[in-house]
Parts: structure tokens; C-alpha cells; sequence
């Protein structure tokens, strides 16, 4: 083999810079050996390759040389070219496995934020149901009430009615219907009289309301001569009223008195009519 | 930095082997630009190139025991060690899906693909050199050497016979060194 041709043949550049083959590699390292000027002739390479790429030199991250101490330090075992074990960017298991706890925590975190919401949501729907459902209950209570009262004054009424129903039903009950006079043509009274027991009951059809410090009173007209039958409460008038009892008349007249009643009829007559 | 021991590389070497620690400062001190800048050419992210000459520095801390100076220079093997791990690099799964994701108009590496800073490597080491050579060169040196294909690989890409890669490769790299001379 002739070496100067060998050395020219571009074989020591491929050998230095990691592109021979195999069988390119062993050969060239067993010619070295035999031959000084191919070592020499690659030390020459070598020195240019070096000193170009020292004149070429870029200033890597400052931070780096601490970097790669610690990572010397910290894992003393021999790793494999390839293998990722430094502290980089890329999916290493051990920065894996605390960004997956660190999302944990912070689903966690919004989980218990969005529950805390929930049930505070849940509380004022259940307040506002609860103000709603006491108001409505104090309405209940107050609507029972009225209820209860109105059935007092139903049962009151209706036993009024009752008592009056069963004093006119009364076989010896006379009735006499009292007409209006110029005074008031509208007016109509009842009279309805217990022949048996003289009870005379008095019932306002219609009456024009009396003014202050007067009141109207029932005269029995007897014989001619006009006897106090009573005053008549317009507030009670509602039903019968009760009046004074009459052994015997011939007819019945009202008047308008002053309060308490008269003696004798001082004002016109009202309504009329005869047993 | 540290210049207040200096080396020769015979002494460099063995207190390497033997775990100094003052040694390997200077020694980064002395290199890491040199690597990084081989590393840049490869590997064009800058922080993707500082995570490899990161593992360029401790494989060397580790495997310094493997170092034969019969076969070439401490730098010609460190050198080695840098281009290889780029290489890997560049070839992960990782780094191809993160290109995948990145796909841009192939301008240059002057443009900042995402939120990584692109160095633009045409201009530096020996990219420089190798741009200088004529283009059925300057290709077939950047599959082999800075793409780590083999020669028969490159044949397949460019449909070229085994033989003419070869003999490509081989001007190109007597031209390279002239340059560098």
C-alpha cells in the first residue's frame, strides 16, 4: 500500500471525524501503528479540527457548569448515551410523577372550591324556601283564625236565626205588618205578637238610619191611647228585637223619640198597622 | 474561569481518569464553547443543545476510563461524544414529534420556531467550512456528519451508487481539510 496515497485519500478526515466503517477504522488503527506520518498527518488534523472549533466556541448557558455538577454529583451511576436522567425539559418519570400530584392538589383544590359554592348556593335556596314556607304558614294561621272567628259569628248568627225562626213558628204567633207614613213612605216594619204569652218581637224591613240623640220607639196603641212598647236599638236590629210585652192593642205605631224614649209620642209617625 | 493551573493534554488525561475535580472544571472551562458549538450544528434549539452538552459533560466525567489517546486527541474523542449524543437527540421520538408540531417554511434557522431560540448554524464551526463546498458536497456532509446517516443510507436518499457516495465523501473531506489548515 502506498501510505502518502492513503493518507491523501481523505481516510484520516473520515476516521477523525466518526464517518469510516468498521473495517475502515481497524485497518486505519493497525496502519497507525506501523506508520508514524499517518499519525502524524491525523495529529495534524486533529490539531485544526480543534483549533478551528476553540476559535468557533459559543458560549454556552452560564448556569450549565453548576448544572452538570450537581447531576454528577447527585447520580453517581454509569449511564448509557440516550438515556435521560439529567434536569431537562423532557419526560423524565421522576418530573413526571410531582406534576401529576401537583395536578391533584389543584383538582382537588377546585373540586373543593366548587363544592364550597354548591352548598352555599343550596343554603340560600333552602333560607329563602324556608322565609317563604314560614310566611306562608303565618298566613295559614292568621287565614285559620279569621276562619274560626267567622265561623263564631256564622254559629252566632245562625242561632239567631234559629231562635227567630222558632219564635215566629210559634202556632200563637200573630203577625202585623206596619206600613210607611208620609214621613218616610219607604219604611216597613213587622210586629209579630204571642197571643198566649203577650211577647212582642219587633222586625226592621226598612227604616232610615236616625240621626244622633234619636231613636225610634214601638207604641202599642191601646184603646186609643198610645202605650211604650220600648226603644229599638238600630246596631241590634238585625232580627227580632224583643220588646216590651203588650197585653192588648189595637194597632202598632213607631215614632222618632229623642234618646231613651218619650213618655208620649212627641214625633210623627213612622210606620203603622193594625192587629 | 479557572486558568490558574493549566495542562498539557497528557496530564489533563490522567487527572481526568482519576477524578479530579479541578481538572474537569478546566476542562469545561477550556471546551464547553468548542462543544457547544458542534453541539448547535446538530441540535439547533439552544436549550435542547445545552441539555445535550449537559449529558456530552458528565458522559465524559463517566467514560473519561474509556479514552484511548493511541486513537486521537482528547478533543477528537470528546468531539465525538458530542456529535453522536446530538445525533440521538435529533433522532429521538421526542424531538421528531416536537418537529412535527413545529413544521415551518424550511427558510432558515435564523427564525424562532415556537418558544424555542433557533441558532443559526449556518455560520458557525464547521458549517461554516462546509458551506463552502459545492452543493453535491456540502449535502452529502450533512447526512453523514451532521445527520448520522450512513453511507449506504445516503445512497438509498439520493439515489446515488454506494461508490460515488463514497468517493464524494472522501473529496469532501480532503477539501474540508485543506480549508481547515
Amino acid at each position: 500500500m502506498n501510505i502518502k496515497e492513503y493518507i491523501s485519500s481523505g481516510i484520516i478526515e473520515s476516521y477523525v471525524l466518526g464517518l469510516a466503517s468498521n473495517e475502515e477504522k481497524a485497518e486505519f488503527e493497525q496502519l497507525v501503528s506501523m506508520h508514524p506520518e499517518l499519525q502524524q498527518a491525523r495529529e495534524a488534523f486533529e490539531r485544526s479540527l480543534e483549533q478551528h472549533a476553540l476559535d468557533n466556541a459559543i458560549p454556552p448557558p452560564v448556569a450549565l457548569k453548576q448544572q452538570i455538577w450537581n447531576s454528577i454529583q447527585l447520580s453517581p451511576v454509569a449511564v448509557a448515551p440516550g438515556i435521560d436522567n439529567n434536569v431537562n425539559t423532557h419526560s423524565s418519570p421522576s418530573t413526571a410523577a410531582p406534576v401529576r400530584s401537583m395536578n391533584t392538589v389543584r383538582w382537588l383544590a377546585a373540586a373543593s372550591v366548587i363544592l364550597l359554592l354548591g352548598s352555599t348556593l343550596l343554603n340560600f335556596y333552602f333560607y329563602s324556601q324556608y322565609k317563604s314556607t314560614s310566611a306562608q304558614l303565618s298566613d295559614l294561621i292568621a287565614q285559620n283564625q279569621q276562619m274560626a272567628s267567622n265561623n263564631t259569628i256564622m254559629q252566632t248568627r245562625l242561632q239567631q236565626y234559629e231562635s227567630n225562626f222558632n219564635i215566629v213558628k210559634d202556632t200563637n204567633m200573630a203577625m202585623v205588618a206596619m206600613k210607611g207614613q208620609p214621613v218616610a213612605p219607604q219604611s216597613a216594619t213587622t210586629v209579630y205578637w204571642n197571643k198566649q204569652t203577650k211577647d212582642v218581637y219587633l222586625l226592621v224591613n226598612d227604616l232610615p238610619q236616625p240621626g244622633s240623640g234619636k231613636q225610634y220607639q214601638l207604641w202599642a196603641i191601646v184603646d186609643g191611647v198610645p202605650v211604650d212598647a220600648g226603644t229599638l236599638d238600630m246596631s241590634q236590629a238585625s232580627g227580632l228585637v224583643k220588646m216590651k210585652n203588650i197585653p192588648k192593642a189595637q194597632a202598632f205605631a213607631i215614632t222618632l223619640e229623642n234618646a231613651g224614649g218619650s213618655k208620649t209620642p212627641t214625633m210623627p209617625i213612622y210606620v203603622v198597622g193594625k192587629t | 474561569m479557572n486558568d490558574t493551573v493549566t495542562y498539557n493534554e497528557q496530564e489533563l488525561v490522567l487527572s481526568l481518569k482519576a477524578k479530579d475535580q479541578q481538572s474537569f472544571s478546566y476542562l469545561y472551562d477550556h471546551y464547553a464553547g468548542a462543544l457547544y458549538s458542534i453541539v448547535l450544528q446538530v441540535v439547533p434549539d439552544k436549550e435542547l443543545a445545552s441539555d445535550v452538552l449537559q449529558e456530552v459533560f458528565v458522559n465524559i466525567w463517566r467514560k473519561i476510563e474509556s479514552y484511548d489517546p493511541a486513537k486521537g486527541r482528547l478533543f477528537t474523542w470528546m468531539l465525538n461524544v458530542a456529535r453522536n449524543l446530538a445525533i440521538d437527540m435529533v433522532r429521538s421520538k421526542a424531538y421528531q414529534n416536537n418537529q412535527k408540531n413545529q413544521e415551518m417554511p424550511e427558510t432558515d434557522f435564523f427564525e424562532k420556531a415556537g418558544n424555542t431560540i433557533q441558532q443559526n448554524v449556518d455560520n458557525i464551526g464547521l458549517r461554516k467550512i462546509v458551506n463552502k463546498l459545492k452543493t453535491e458536497h456540502r449535502v452529502l456532509i450533512d447526512l453523514a456528519y451532521f445527520k448520522g446517516y450512513t453511507h449506504e443510507e445516503i445512497a438509498e436518499i439520493e439515489s446515488l451508487p454506494l461508490g460515488t457516495v463514497k468517493t464524494r465523501i472522501r473529496s469532501a473531506l480532503t477539501q474540508l481539510r485543506d480549508i481547515l489548515k
